[in-house]
């Protein structure tokens, strides 16, 4: 295991032998979690809902997604007549990679396995996660269809308004850690005054969750993909595996804003008796759980609710949330 | 305050562990009351050929003939019912005087081809038969062929 720690290592070839390698594995790690991510959002829903969610595909219904991937990927690839065909194509594309890409800061363990142990962690993923925004609009823009191009319009001022208070809730961890990288924060947590960083910062908690759910573009902040308003928003025109590639950056997101909001605020891998990647697995679907619960209870919001909703009430209260922060800090 | 929404959060918690509602179709079958409109069952003896099904059914989708006998009485002797443009509704059944046409509880009639859909009295009788007990339903169930048209 020795081998996927390459953060002290020199770029020869072992190493990046190894980062490949590595990449491949974490790779296949998260098509699986999308895989039973969606299963397991179906289930509790359904559960939640009085029904039970797909039980026929396979034992306990565990081959549904499978299956649903399949009938995606043996789809006619569909491209629009009037439509800009380079844009069209790689739209998804560039909607995916970043989200991938994330994915390379996660510490998982205490032991620094395929983590990059980046010191400028937190700024590479608010920066990857702008980037996908440009996927969307473009996939908007490149549908030809008016549509698509309101749906992408939405979802794009959507994210970048989250976006705002995202970063800032972030700045009040980064504040008490004194460190931008994830592993310094967990261990920072691990140090006096041994609280996690919920307990201290749990206002920056609070509005952290809420512009997380609305990055993910999930419910109560999914209009722009809102099936009943707008005919899927902004991948009206993507058929086939494309639409496939849509569904799997916002899944993948959702592992990695759990990973980020168990990496900030609870704690990360530290626990008492079991292992730590084991505890770092418990958290981060305790709160893809809380993701789906969510989507469960809350109805939808309006556009123009949702952007007021951030910039007169989430920005100012991350504004105060950072200065009581600093406040705090100069004092001690 | 403004967090009464937060209560929401607790009932749909709560809901996991309740029984669920769904029924396992096909392996189970719902269970319908008495007056469930499906497919229709005719007793040929009750039957007084008097044609008053015929004239109400709002798609003309049932016919039939019948013949005097030495007991000055009309007797049936065919009667068809075209299940592709029938709509179950169940009129024909409400202004039968004798209760000789009544409807089951089985609607499951999707077939191959047309032909099937047109059952004839034959049918209809078999499928009385089973309906009150008095056949015992073999390995493919009611004979589904309906005749020739």
């Amino acid at each position: 295991m020795e081998f996927f720690n390459w953060t002290n290592n020199q770029l020869d070839l072992p190493t990046v032998l190894a980062m490949v390698i590595g990449a491949v594995i974490v790779l296949a790690f998260t098509l699986g979690f999308v895989t039973y991510a969606i299963y397991f959002e179906r289930k509790i829903i359904g559960w939640m809902q009085w029904r039970i969610g797909p039980n026929r595909v396979g034992p306990l219904g565990l081959f549904q997604t499978i299956a649903d991937v399949l009938k995606l990927l043996l789809k006619e690839d569909v491209v629009p007549a009037k439509a800009d065909k380079v844009l069209f194509v790689i739209a998804p594309i560039i909607a995916f990679v970043p989200s991938f890409m994330v994915l390379a800061v996660i510490p998982f363990t205490s032991q620094h396995y395929f983590t990059a142990m980046s010191n400028v962690g937190i700024l590479y993923y608010i920066a990857l996660s702008a980037t996908t925004i440009l996927g969307v609009l473009l996939g908007g823009w490149a549908s030809n269809n008016k549509y698509a191009l309101i749906g992408g319009m939405r979802s794009a001022a959507q994210m970048i308004a989250y976006e705002v208070p995202l970063a800032m809730s972030m700045l009040g961890v980064i504040l008490l850690a004194g460190s931008m990288n994830f592993v310094e924060i967990v261990e920072a947590q691990q140090n006096f005054p041994y609280v996690w960083y919920i307990v201290p910062q749990f206002l920056g908690f609070c509005i952290f969750l809420i512009s997380a759910t609305a990055e993910l573009n999930r419910t109560p902040f999914d209009l722009p993909e809102a099936e009943s308003e707008l005919v899927a928003g902004y991948f009206v025109e993507y058929t086939g595996f494309r639409f496939a590639f849509y569904m799997l950056a916002e899944y993948v997101y959702v592992l990695a804003m759990s990973a980020i909001a168990v990496i900030l605020f609870f704690g990360g891998w530290s626990g008492p008796f079991l292992p730590d990647w084991l505890w770092f697995a418990l958290k981060v679907s305790a709160f893809v759980f809380f993701f789906f619960w969510v989507r469960a209870s809350m109805p939808r919001i309006r556009t123009d609710q949702l952007l007021s909703f951030a910039w007169k009430v989430l920005i100012p209260l991350s504004l105060l949330n950072l200065v009581l922060t600093a406040v705090v800090k100069a004092l001690t | 305050m403004m967090f009464g929404f937060l209560n929401g959060f607790k009932v749909t918690f709560n809901q996991m562990f309740k029984k669920k509602v769904t029924l396992q179709y096909p392996d189970v079958m719902p269970d319908f009351g008495d007056r469930f409109r499906g497919v229709h069952k005719f007793s040929p003896e009750k039957c007084i050929v008097c044609n008053q099904c015929a004239r109400i059914c709002p798609t003309s989708c049932i016919s039939l003939s019948g013949n005097r006998k030495e007991d000055k009485k009309l007797h049936i002797e065919t009667y068809d019912i075209n299940f592709e443009i029938c709509i179950l509704c169940d009129l024909c059944t409400e202004v039968c005087p004798t209760e000789a046409i009544q409807m089951t509880d089985k609607f499951e009639l999707a077939t191959y081809n047309r032909v099937d859909l047109y059952k004839n009295i034959y049918w209809l009788d078999e499928n009385r038969r089973l309906d009150e007990g008095i056949t015992e339903q073999n390995a493919h169930g009611a004979d589904v062929s309906g005749g020739d048209k």
